[in-house]
């Protein structure tokens, strides 16, 4: 059994006289079991025929409605003869009420081979896409498994020429498309003060880096803290004999304990004494207001190879000098490993900063915004100084530093911030253990 | 070292003798006179706290069970007051005085045993099993021998980074039958890691007598580990502190781990449910005679010109701080359910904060130290923020 | 762009974020002069040292304790499991301490788990498993499973750089028979995000592992209309490809190599009939391992893992329907 297009519509599928063994050239129409406007499923005999050998009834190639008997019963026609035309386009129930469609077996499952018809049961989505296109399931011919009208049996007939192409309303979102695309960083913005950019073509030739992410931060925070304070630098000389001589005897005992024992422990020791006494210094400006401290969390500024960072030590004030200086070597260890976490880093009320261990003797460091004062250790250096003696003035070799401290002078004036060094150097001369 | 090295399990009941033979006499005591009142003080915050959550458990104020560590007071407080702000420790559950030195309030331990919104985990977990992580603490879990893991990855993290920080950890002599006891040990003598683990010998898991947990002694293990062991009175905070003191200073050195053991005894049952009837009666009238609290106050009474008067006002001070403690966490709300399925992942990593260093050798004195101890709170237990402040954990 | 295997992908990734980061070491038996018993890490201690390509003990939960530990200090542990059944013996630590520490305590533990899963290669019942639903259904842990050289880069960099801890399956039937463009220097595949493998209209097949390979031939040699959905992440899922997928094509077959009941794919069935219901065409079908151990003996295993053969006939059953 074959089945080929006709001239007709190209939905109309013919149904032709099978060949039934090498040897058979004809056979004989007995009787139709359908009749032109019946609606015929997919191998349901539509017609019974014999030959001289066998008598075979001839299902159906497809569904669709008999359109045309082309041969009677009791002609003999060769093999190949065209005998009727389905139209496979058509649906069931349409033009010929009297038709009759028989319930369809419930599907059986599992039973070898033979497939079970499945043609009632429908889907969910087969169920949501009728109902929404407003479709009348017994009228789709389904094509899957038994019959079944799958969900591509809907999309064909909806998308089919005639019907209004609904998408469904399900909104698939993009699925992972990766676009190379990034968005450029912001060129940097030049000063607004209205600074002129040198242009690349009166510059010598040179190398050109672009800022690291913690240097144009820098940059940034320092320019934003010279426009925002009224930057002033106080500087007062302090004689470290007491601490030199308090360090050596202390040192060797902490050193054993896993702390190293810096000049820097003893400067943020007074300092933070002295902020106690101080609360101006440790301050900081919200608009119009001066908003005092109750801790003094104290940022200690460390030098790193890209930069800068300013680790705090939170409350110092509850500290001792071997926990302060326990403090200041582990976030400077942590800093420098990369291993600070942005709560290290936020949240101070003052800063020291240590260009000293560089050898530098003066400085007119920025303040850290919002605090309003930063205090600078310089090089410890011995110097020949005028000491009082019994004998009357005589002179001695120090080792001396100088403590730069800038301040900010919408927050205070310079009788403050020179009390406040004072109150530091007098801690730091008369050094006494605590 | 310090403390008296013990021999087998036949020494633990006689572990009772003082520690004043320890060698740091004269201005070499760490310990000022200030640091004592500070030990007596959070020996009896933790007695006092506990004896009020067992009265709230009963009050059916408490879900779950209740758990404390009475007669085990002074290991926690003693070798809790060695640390420095910026070392870690995983406490367990018997250990709630060292969660008090670390900075962790009263309330905050009221309000966790009930479950409320202001306790340390904010309600999503219980009773002892908790550990604040801005204080520089990781909380336990139940598998009690685990976090002696954690806290030698902490340690792992400071000798790596070279960090002078020491990190410790607590557990009982229960913990040490458990593989991943012995994993932790030899993990931090093959690395010499700055970690300090604290065995509080209370001579019972649960129910089960120590001649069923081990045949030697593990303090003894520790050679075997290749780090020193050191057997100490339990009993004696001035012992357990001095041990500590050693022991910390050894890590943070670079030298490695230590484990202490403290011999004590469990006072109470496991939990509030047990009656501890397998326990003999002249087993804890022996040892009734040896509570810490008690012979500390004689201490400080007979040998550091405590007046008596002066320990009565610690003790009522710390009283009456508890029970304000209570009130407040008793007046707390219960969580939100709504954050019942929040916070299973974390956003973005978030380091522990540092604690409450209490000790001279860390902490300032106040000028005006004498004039505050009226008011019940030793330094690092009054002045962080309570309850109300702090919120849940997370 | 570099031609990769997977196995070099994984160490191309993990050493550009030991480069990139102090803070990410590895530690794990056997895996520092030895290279790993799968070669990942092979030359590492020559450019990390050894203190970052840490040769640890024969002790699992003490690696996977050391490195919450470190992980809370602020160190980013990738530690691995000589084979991913050997997690077993680190379970306690992973799934009750670093699972569940953020939700109690709000500490983070930001560290990597390697597990080297999957069979195929006679390696018996405790060689070749795969686990992963035995964290995902732990809550707290993030999983992930690659199945591209790509991407067995670049999930392990996010999984590094995530704040949580993070079980990467690396298949090992994948390790050297898989190989694909890998981009070179930084590469991070974020977690969490499904991989549309294969465009197609009539079925989905979702698959992870060593299944996508399978699925992407078998769509390829049956010439269908098949889209194949890489999860990539198991947890959390990517919810929204998996209903995307269902939803357009109505038809949808999960295959994993690991075992069947309460495994990925019965998640990922549950979703999609739960979510996706009135769009299926099909009953969700799933292709597995049975739930036995794997054996040893060639053709018993090959009976127990999914060949391309069934993945085929469980696509063909599928598009009938």
């Amino acid at each position: 059994m074959s089945s080929s297009p006709t001239d007709g519509p190209a939905s109309l599928v013919e149904i032709v006289m099978p060949q039934m063994g090498v040897s058979v050239a004809e056979g004989t129409i007995v009787e139709w079991s359908k009749r032109p406007g019946d609606w015929v499923e997919r191998d349901e005999t539509v017609c019974l025929v014999t030959t001289d050998k066998v008598d075979v009834e001839i299902p159906s190639p497809a569904a669709g409605r008999l359109a045309r008997v082309l041969v009677e019963p009791g002609d003999t026609v060769a093999v190949g003869t065209s005998l009727a035309e389905l139209d496979a386009a058509a649906r069931p129930g349409e033009a010929h009420p009297e038709e009759h469609r028989e319930e369809p077996p419930p599907a059986r499952r599992g039973e070898g081979g033979q497939e079970a018809d499945r043609s009632a049961f429908h889907s969910p989505v087969v169920r949501r896409m009728a109902e929404e296109h407003g479709i009348d399931l017994s009228s789709v011919q389904g094509t899957g498994i038994g019959g079944r009208i799958r969900k591509r049996d809907l999309v064909a007939m909806i998308e089919s020429p005639g019907r209004d192409v609904e998408p469904p309303e399900e909104h698939e979102r993009p699925l992972h498309i990766e676009s190379p695309y990034r968005p450029e960083a912001p060129a940097p913005a030049t000063e607004a003060n209205g600074d002129r950019v040198p242009t690349g073509d009166v510059l010598p030739e040179g190398r050109r880096e672009a800022m690291s992410p913690m240097r144009s931060l820098i940059a940034k925070h320092m320019t934003e803290s010279r426009r925002t304070a009224a930057h002033c630098t106080t500087v007062v000389e302090v004689d470290l004999s007491r601490v030199v001589a308090a360090r050596k005897e202390l040192r060797e005992g902490m050193e054993r304990r896993g702390v190293p024992l810096t000049y820097l422990a003893f400067v943020a020791s007074a300092a933070v004494d002295a902020l106690n006494r101080h609360p101006i210094l440790n301050a900081s400006i919200e608009g119009e207001e001066i908003v005092y401290h109750d801790d003094v969390n104290l940022g200690i500024a460390v030098a790193l190879d890209e930069g800068l960072i300013v680790p705090v030590i939170r409350r110092a004030q509850r500290l001792s000098l071997e926990g302060l200086a326990s403090e200041v070597y582990e976030l400077a260890g942590r800093a420098r490993n990369g291993a600070l976490e942005p709560d290290d880093v936020a949240g101070g009320t003052f800063t020291i900063t240590n260009p000293g261990q560089f050898g530098a003797v003066l400085a007119t460091p920025i303040i850290n915004q919002p605090q309003v004062a930063i205090l600078d250790l310089e090089a410890v250096v011995k110097r020949p100084v005028v000491v009082d003696g019994e004998d009357g003035d005589s002179i001695a070799i120090r080792p001396m530093t100088n403590l730069c401290m800038s301040w900010d002078h919408r927050a205070l004036d310079g009788a403050a911030a020179a009390r406040f060094l004072g109150d530091v150097k007098d801690r730091l001369e008369g050094w006494e253990a605590r | 070292m310090a403390g008296k090295m013990k021999g087998g399990p036949n020494m633990k009941l006689e572990a009772a003798s003082p520690s004043r033979s320890l060698d740091r006499e004269g201005a070499s005591d760490p310990l000022t006179r200030d640091d004592r009142a500070l030990l007596l003080r959070y020996m009896l915050m933790m007695r006092l706290s506990e004896e009020r959550g067992l009265t709230l458990y009963k009050q059916g104020k408490v879900p779950g069970s209740f758990y404390d560590g009475r007669g085990q007071e002074g290991i926690c407080v003693g070798a809790a007051f060695t640390l420095g702000p910026s070392d870690r420790t995983c406490i367990l559950h018997r250990d709630l005085g060292a969660h008090f030195v670390r900075g962790v309030t009263p309330d905050r331990y009221f309000a966790n045993y009930m479950g409320r919104a202001g306790g340390v985990t904010g309600g999503r977990d219980g009773n002892m099993h908790f550990g604040d992580r801005k204080l520089g603490s990781v909380g336990m879990v139940s598998m009690l021998p685990d976090m002696a893991q954690v806290a030698t990855g902490m340690a792992l993290a400071f000798k790596m980074r070279r960090e002078p920080r020491v990190a410790m950890t607590f557990f009982g002599e229960g913990s040490t039958a458990n593989g991943q006891w012995h994993e932790a040990m030899n993990f931090a003598g093959i690395h010499s890691l700055p970690v300090v683990f604290v065995l509080e010998n209370n001579q019972f898991a649960y129910s089960t007598p120590t001649e069923l947990e081990y045949a030697v002694d593990p303090v003894r293990r520790a050679r075997g580990y290749g780090f020193p062991g050191v057997n100490v009175d339990g009993n004696d905070v001035e012992a357990v502190f001095e041990v500590a003191r050693v022991a910390v200073e050894r890590a943070r050195s670079g030298d490695g781990a230590t484990l202490i053991e403290c011999q004590t005894m469990r006072m109470h049952g496991h939990g509030a449910h047990d009656d501890m009837s397998y326990v003999p009666d002249e087993l804890l009238e022996e040892w009734s005679h040896r509570d810490p609290i008690d012979l500390y106050a004689s201490r400080l009474a007979d040998e550091h010109g405590f007046e008596p008067g002066e320990i009565e006002e610690i003790r009522r001070s710390v009283a009456s701080y508890v029970d304000e403690c209570a009130e407040r966490a008793l007046a707390s709300p219960m969580p939100d359910p709504a954050i019942a399925t929040e916070d299973v992942f974390a956003d973005e990593w978030e380091a522990l904060g540092d604690a409450e260093a209490p000790w001279s050798r860390w902490s300032v004195t106040a000028p005006s130290s004498d004039s505050s101890a009226g008011d019940g709170r030793p330094r690092g237990n009054g002045d962080q923020p309570g309850l109300a402040e702090r919120g849940r954990a997370a | 762009m570099a031609e990769m295997t997977y196995l070099e992908g994984i160490s191309d990734g993990l050493r550009e974020e030991m480069r990139r980061d102090e803070a990410v070491f590895c530690l794990g038996e056997d895996i520092g002069a030895f290279g790993g018993a799968f070669k990942v890490t092979d030359g590492f201690i020559d450019e990390f040292g050894a203190d970052r390509v840490l040769d640890t003990p024969l002790a699992e939960n003490m690696i996977i304790g050391a490195s919450i530990g470190a992980a809370i200090e602020g160190m980013r542990p990738v530690c691995e499991m000589q084979f991913a059944d050997f997690i077993s013996c680190g379970f306690d630590q992973l799934v009750n301490v670093a699972g569940k520490l953020h939700y109690r305590q709000g500490v983070s533990v930001p560290m990597v788990v390697r597990l080297p899963s999957g069979g195929g290669f006679s390696g018996g019942p405790f060689h070749s498993q795969n686990p992963e639903a035995w964290f995902v259904q732990a809550p707290g842990l993030k999983v992930v499973a690659p199945a591209t050289a790509a991407d067995a880069k670049g999930l392990l960099v996010s999984a590094i750089r995530d704040p949580n801890p993070v079980c990467f399956m690396e298949h090992k039937g994948l390790y050297r028979h898989v190989k694909g463009d890998v981009p070179e220097g930084e590469h991070a595949v974020p977690l969490g995000e499904a991989r549309l493998a294969r465009e197609g209209g009539e079925l989905t097949v979702i698959a992870y592992g060593s299944a996508v390979p399978l699925a992407l031939q078998a769509a390829d040699e049956l010439d269908e209309d098949i889209e194949v959905l890489d999860l990539r992440t198991l947890n959390p899922l990517d919810t929204e490809a998996i209903l995307a997928s269902a939803r357009k094509t109505g038809k949808v077959l999960i295959a994993h190599e690991a075992t069947r009941s309460c495994g990925v794919g019965a998640e990922v069935a549950s979703l999609v009939s739960e979510r996706a219901f009135e769009s299926l065409d099909a009953p969700v079908r799933r292709l597995t391992a049975p739930d036995v151990p794997i054996p040893f003996s060639p053709p018993l295993e090959q009976a127990v893992l999914p060949q391309l053969d069934d993945m085929k006939e469980a696509c063909r059953e599928l598009l009938a329907y």
